[in-house]
């Protein structure tokens, strides 16, 4: 039996038991804090923060534990037994360290949350009760059983709800510090129960001195340093845990904001990824319209019933369509360039491209007709046209024309052209046989008159007796005649005069024009290449328009003809106007056979002709028109034609005008 | 029968070549006339003789042709020869089926025109005889009484003297007295010559008709 006075009563000093309060929040505090560092960091970090976590809350429930220890007075001096002092200490970390790695874990599930506060339980009292173990004082320490467990009951209690408190409290929220201070609050409230439960379990009843080997008394500034220590190594954790948690919410700050920039900067591109999307449905739907719409214009193209080509500036070709291409057979390729050329027949070959180089050099509007092979190898006309398209400062870009078969009109222009010219021919035959007629009848009659007397006259001078009178009369008679044939043969003469009489100031080289547009269907029917050489600073002459038309007529027309039997060769007719000094000269040169130069004065004769048509009065009447204009014509002739030449007497400028 | 000497006729609007005509023919010792156009021909009383006509076949106001054709079916059987100064071979063709004799070109040779006009002088001559003896036999003819033609008629197709007189109703001997007086008429010296005469009558009856 022990006996009242044998209980030491002990006192508490209320200061420091407010201190070892404020000393349990702060390592709640810690505690909850340093959870959710633990639970933020990885790896290696982890590590060190459970371990630096461990050793802060360790030794703040430690500091508050020894706190309320110191707080406690007996009346007989108490020493601890510094090495049990440390065990407690480390027990305290260790169970720091559990409650630490339970509480940061992804899940904590009941059980784990269970045995985790029993161990953290356990090793609080397990940390106090080796600290009450410390204590070397000269008594003998007796325990309450029922609060003993009722300690240690509240420690697994404590510990329960701490975990929890931790676990739920380990986010960074915008609430976080309030609600960690409340329950570090409740918590270092709870620490200070259980401590507090655990100190009144004890009672000290007094003995002999204890061993006082490695124990030592804490003066007050010892129990001052260990608070400070406590402290510092809480606001070491807490500091290092707010530097970490700033860094780590920078971290995510910029973590977030980088996030919400590449949200951005995804959205930004989901929407331009649409929109080139819809872009390129758009381009391939234009570009579909844009075949669709090539395809249709190129079978126009090669449909409709005419020969279409382009080509650069530089006079080539390099398009043309179906239709040309199919009718000569040729590829698109052989075409090209100057390979269209090669279809053109051998007579137009030469005036084709020399046309066409003039239209390129000068920028001219082409139109030619010209004749083009066919697969078949026969030529059939075309009407080839070529227009410049220029761009607004007039170059021309390129060149574009058709070629249009015409070899049907052609046909029937020749048939009609073949029927009016044997019209106009037998019409000319005709007017010609009429006039040939009178005039042969009119001369033939005082012949006949003449040679009839002539016969009687020598009759009479055969016979024996000759009538000098009726040989008189007969020879009269014939001077009569011979005379009146004359005078038949000059008044043919004065009707040409008669014209000539009204002549006026005639521009040769305007007769010479309107006889090449008179004559061109006969100069491209009889495929005669005409060349006019002008001279343009011609005097007038003084005469009459439409004879000196039929001159040039007549010489032209003996120049086609006379090149009508060239079958190959070129048929070539060149007229010439010149001033040769007061005299105005024509000349007309063709390239055919000329003629005989024995002939050369026959041909001038009436009625003698080298043509199957002609009747032979073409030259005769021409030269007679020259001469009544008081000019002279007379003809050449080599192996490379006949040359026709005619003078007129050029007017004076003086007696320019109507004569 | 007086005998005139045979004309030529000339038929040209030149009468420079007229006249040379009428000379070299005349020299010849012919008879020789002129004429200017186809209308002065026609106005003119031609000589009863045997006689040509030189016709240019370029007349004024009617082609020589055309005149030749008018001539015919004026029944003016007189030879022509053509001369032309453009004569073509259609021309010619066209003048010779027609009845001409020539058809010479001007200037012609003087033999070739004198030939042909003896020629034609011949054919008229030859036409003019036969026209008269004609002439004179259908005179002859036309002298016998009716009884004498009935008589003449049946003894020509070849009927016996008693036929006849059973068909006229008269005797054999009228007949022969008939018969006998109609061959003295007809100056015919048997009963052949006088069947000939009928005959070249009826002949030229039927030519004319």
């Amino acid at each position: 039996m022990i006996s009242a006075n044998a209980v030491m009563n002990g006192s508490y000093d209320h200061g420091e038991v407010a201190r070892s309060l404020v000393i349990a929040i702060a390592a709640s505090y810690a505690a909850l804090d340093l959870v959710g560092r633990v639970t933020a960091a990885r790896g290696r970090v982890r590590l060190s923060w459970l371990g630096g976590g461990a050793i802060a809350m360790g030794t703040g429930i430690w500091a508050m534990h020894f706190k309320g220890m110191l707080a406690f007075h007996l009346p007989v001096p108490v020493e601890y037994h510094w090495p049990t002092v440390l065990a407690s200490l480390l027990v305290a970390i260790l169970a720091s360290a559990v409650a630490l790695y339970v509480a940061s874990r992804q899940k904590m599930r009941p059980a784990d949350a269970l045995s985790g506060s029993i161990i953290m339980g356990a090793g609080i009292a397990g940390m106090h009760y080796t600290g009450m173990a410390a204590m070397r004082l000269p008594a003998v320490t007796r325990f309450s059983p029922l609060l003993v467990m009722c300690s240690i009951l509240l420690a697994i209690l404590f510990s329960l709800f701490a975990l929890l408190m931790a676990f739920g409290l380990r986010e960074e929220t915008r609430w976080s510090v309030p609600r960690r201070l409340g329950s570090a609050a409740v918590m270092g409230a709870a620490v200070s129960a259980m401590h507090y439960t655990g100190m009144a379990a004890a009672s000290f009843i007094p003995a002999s001195p204890p061993d006082l080997s490695n124990a030592v008394s804490v003066p007050p500034f010892a129990n001052f340093g260990v608070v400070m220590a406590a402290l510092i190594v809480l606001v070491t954790a807490l500091t290092t845990s707010s530097v970490d948690r700033r860094s780590r919410a920078e971290i995510q700050r910029i973590n977030q904001d980088l996030e919400r920039r590449v949200t951005e900067r995804t959205l930004q591109l989901e929407v331009f990824n649409q929109t080139l999307r819809k872009e390129i449905v758009e381009r391939e739907r234009a570009e579909e319209a844009l075949r669709r719409s090539e395809g249709y214009l190129r079978l126009v193209i090669d449909t409709i019933p005419q020969q279409i080509w382009s080509g650069p500036p530089d006079g080539s070709l390099d398009y043309c369509n179906a239709r040309w291409r199919s009718y000569t057979g040729l590829t698109e390729e052989e075409l090209r360039g100057a390979g269209w050329q090669r279809m053109l027949h051998p007579d137009d070959r030469e005036r084709v491209i020399q046309a066409w180089s003039e239209a390129v050099a000068n920028g001219t509007r082409y139109e030619q007709e010209e004749r083009h092979r066919g697969t078949d190898g026969l030529y059939r006309w075309f009407l080839a046209r070529g227009v410049p398209l220029r761009d607004s400062e007039g170059r021309i870009v390129s060149w574009y024309g058709t070629n249009t078969d015409i070899e049907d009109r052609k046909q029937a222009e020749w048939a009609l052209h073949e029927a009016q010219a044997g019209l106009s021919r037998a019409a000319r035959l005709t007017a010609m046989g009429d006039l040939v007629g009178a005039i042969a009848h009119e001369v033939n009659q005082p012949i006949a008159a003449i040679v009839t007397n002539g016969n009687f006259c020598l009759r009479q001078l055969a016979g024996a007796t000759a009538n000098s009178d009726k040989l008189r009369d007969a020879i009269s008679e014939i001077v009569n005649d011979g005379t009146r044939a004359s005078a038949v043969i000059s008044r043919i003469r004065a009707l040409l005069q008669k014209h000539t009489s009204r002549s006026v100031a005639v521009d040769i080289n305007q007769v010479i024009q309107e006889v090449v547009v008179l004559l061109r269907h006969e100069l491209g029917g009889s495929r005669v290449a005409l060349r006019a050489d002008l001279d343009g600073d011609l005097p007038r002459v003084s005469g009459d328009h439409v004879l000196l038309q039929q001159v040039v007529i007549n010489l032209v027309m003996n120049g086609i003809d006379a090149m009508r039997s060239i079958e190959h060769g070129p048929r070539q007719l060149l007229i010439k106007s010149a001033r040769d000094h007061d005299q105005v000269s024509v000349q007309v040169k063709d390239s055919g056979t000329g003629f005989d130069p024995q002939q050369a004065e026959h041909i001038f004769e009436p009625f003698f002709t080298t043509k199957p048509e002609g009747i032979g009065m073409g030259l005769s009447i021409s030269r007679s028109i020259v001469e009544s204009h008081g000019g002279r014509l007379w003809g050449e002739s080599n192996s490379m034609g006949a040359l026709f030449q005619f003078t007129l007497p050029a007017i004076c400028n003086s007696d320019d005008g109507v004569l | 029968m007086t005998k005139i000497p045979p004309i030529v006729l000339v038929v040209d609007d030149d009468p420079s070549v007229g006249r040379a005509i009428k000379r070299l023919v005349e020299s010849v010792g012919l008879q020789a006339a002129h004429f200017g156009s186809a209308q002065e021909f026609l106005r003119s009383e031609r000589p009863d003789t045997c006689s040509c006509l030189v016709l240019d076949v370029r007349l004024p106001g009617i082609s020589g042709l055309d005149f030749q054709r008018q001539l015919a079916e004026a029944n003016i059987n007189i030879p022509i020869i053509f001369i032309s100064a453009h004569g073509d071979i259609p021309m010619t063709v066209r003048a010779m089926k027609a009845g001409a004799v020539e058809f010479l070109t001007k200037p012609f040779r003087d033999q070739d025109l004198l030939d042909a006009v003896q020629i034609a002088l011949e054919r008229d001559r030859t036409r003019r005889e036969k026209e008269a003896e004609i002439a004179s036999l259908r005179q002859r003819y036309e002298s016998l009484s009716t009884r004498e033609r009935e008589v003449v008629v049946r003894v020509v197709s070849g009927m016996l003297n008693k036929q006849i007189a059973v068909e006229i109703g008269t005797t054999e001997n009228t007949v022969k007295a008939h018969r006998s007086r109609a061959m003295e008429k007809m100056q015919a010296p048997s009963l052949a010559d006088l069947v000939k005469m009928v005959e070249r009558l009826e002949s030229f009856a039927e030519k004319a008709s």
